[in-house]
């Protein structure tokens, strides 16, 4: 308890981060959020808006920096307890662990996600490209500042929802709250921040990633599924339809002899692919679940 | 020996903070009028005293985990103060929890009641 008694809100914060120093920075985010929230809120309250004194009470109500990154700390355990689908025992047997793909909330959630990852990708690269196209020709006039700002703004926004989307269906923590500017610094210096914050840039670089990983991503899934599923029912087809069901080669091919065995054995093959492409969806997911926390997500230190 | 009393004790009221302190949020603000954001809330709590007037970073999570089981919605309001507000106010859902948990508690005071004024006799 060698940490001083903040004065200024700034220093408490600041406090506060360095207390949750390691935790995850989704989490620290919103806790700092959360308090930054707070204490404005009992500033505002305070008739004299003695900012030292209001500290010096805060930490016996809302909490001294480390009793509140110890609260964090632990609520966020219970959270993850009580609000993730419980993750299915682990299998032990290489068949079991092929196979327990299908069981896994993961799976689908990041199958989901790369279709859907065609239309955000889309979005966020006409989005970005039209705001730094637009942004650089309104450069000379008297609105161009403004408007790279206001763009700069949505981008930020943009990072938010996307992180909303990608804990959802990827199950990586993401902020919940978006980062705070110091409220101390005059607007101009605030608006300076935006654009010495490596995480815009950053986030850019995601924005303008998302459509070549998203058509990837959908081609990926699409054809993963439908070559799968062409695997495992074609074959049967041969059966009922002798000699126009099945092309192959050129030439409609219905199995005699032994090629008879063929057909379970394509079968199989495609069941086997099929959990092949989960297993590609689910590792593809968890990869891109931390590309996004890496490029949305701040780690070090916040804006100034 | 009253170290290790006193340290129980602590314990003892963090478990019971937070165990109830989503019901208390829900009570809060099925009764408000209107919406209220995190500060109001925890002031109301602090005057209630008891455990619930412990540390009030507690409730900010607690909130937003709320919203996120559909109990509760929000809305950001900008303030003048700082950064903008969350208002919080009750869903259907929300209210319905709050009876069905309103029910569990009286029944497990109830019973807590007795076994303490077994106790005493």
């Amino acid at each position: 308890m060698n940490v001083p008694v903040p004065r200024t809100i700034e220093e408490y914060l600041a406090q506060l981060r360095a207390a949750l120093r390691g935790a995850d920075p989704a989490m620290i985010q919103d806790a700092l959020y959360d308090a930054e929230e707070h204490l404005r809120a009992e500033l505002a309250e305070r008739e004299d808006h003695d900012e030292a004194a209001m500290l010096a009470e805060v930490v016996g109500s809302y909490g001294a920096p480390e009793e509140v990154a110890e609260i964090y700390r632990d609520q966020e355990v219970t959270v993850q307890r009580a609000l993730r689908t419980p993750r299915s025992p682990p299998r032990r047997s290489a068949i079991g662990r092929f196979f327990g793909v299908a069981a896994d909330p993961h799976t689908y959630g990041a199958l989901f996600y790369m279709l859907l990852a065609l239309a955000t990708g889309i979005f966020y690269f006409t989005w970005t490209m039209a705001g730094i196209g637009m942004s650089l020709g309104f450069a000379v006039l008297i609105f161009g500042i403004p408007f790279l700002v206001l763009f700069i703004g949505t981008v930020r926004m943009l990072a938010l929802v996307e992180g909303r989307i990608v804990e959802t269906m990827l199950g990586v923590r993401m902020p919940r709250r978006p980062l705070p500017g110091n409220r101390e610094l005059p607007w101009l210096k605030r608006i300076g921040a935006m654009f010495t914050d490596a995480r815009t840039w950053s986030t850019l670089l995601y924005m303008l990633l998302m459509l070549p990983l998203g058509v990837a991503y959908f081609v990926i899934v699409v054809t993963g599924i439908v070559t799968s599923f062409a695997l495992v029912v074609a074959p049967w087809l041969t059966l009922l339809l002798p000699y126009h069901g099945v092309m192959f080669d050129g030439e409609p091919w219905s199995p005699t002899g032994w090629e008879i065995w063929a057909i379970p054995a394509i079968s199989l093959f495609g069941v086997l692919l099929l959990f092949v492409v989960l297993h590609l969806a689910r590792g593809i997911g968890h990869v891109h679940g931390q590309v996004a926390k890496h490029l949305l997500v701040r780690g070090g230190d916040r804006v100034a | 020996m009253s170290d290790a009393l006193a340290h129980l004790k602590k314990k003892f009221e963090k478990e019971l903070a937070s165990g109830t302190v989503a019901l208390a949020l829900l009570a809060v603000l099925a009764r408000a009028p209107e919406p209220l954001y995190g500060y109001l809330i925890a002031k109301r709590l602090e005057d209630s005293g008891g455990v619930l007037g412990g540390k009030q970073s507690t409730l900010y999570p607690v909130l937003r985990n709320l919203e996120a089981a559909g109990l509760l919605e929000s809305r950001t309001e900008p303030s003048v103060s700082g950064p903008p507000r969350r208002y919080y106010h009750i869903t259907d859902a929300g209210r319905e929890a709050l009876a069905d948990w309103s029910a569990t508690w009286n029944a497990t005071r109830d019973s807590l009641d007795t076994v303490l004024a077994g106790d005493s006799k």
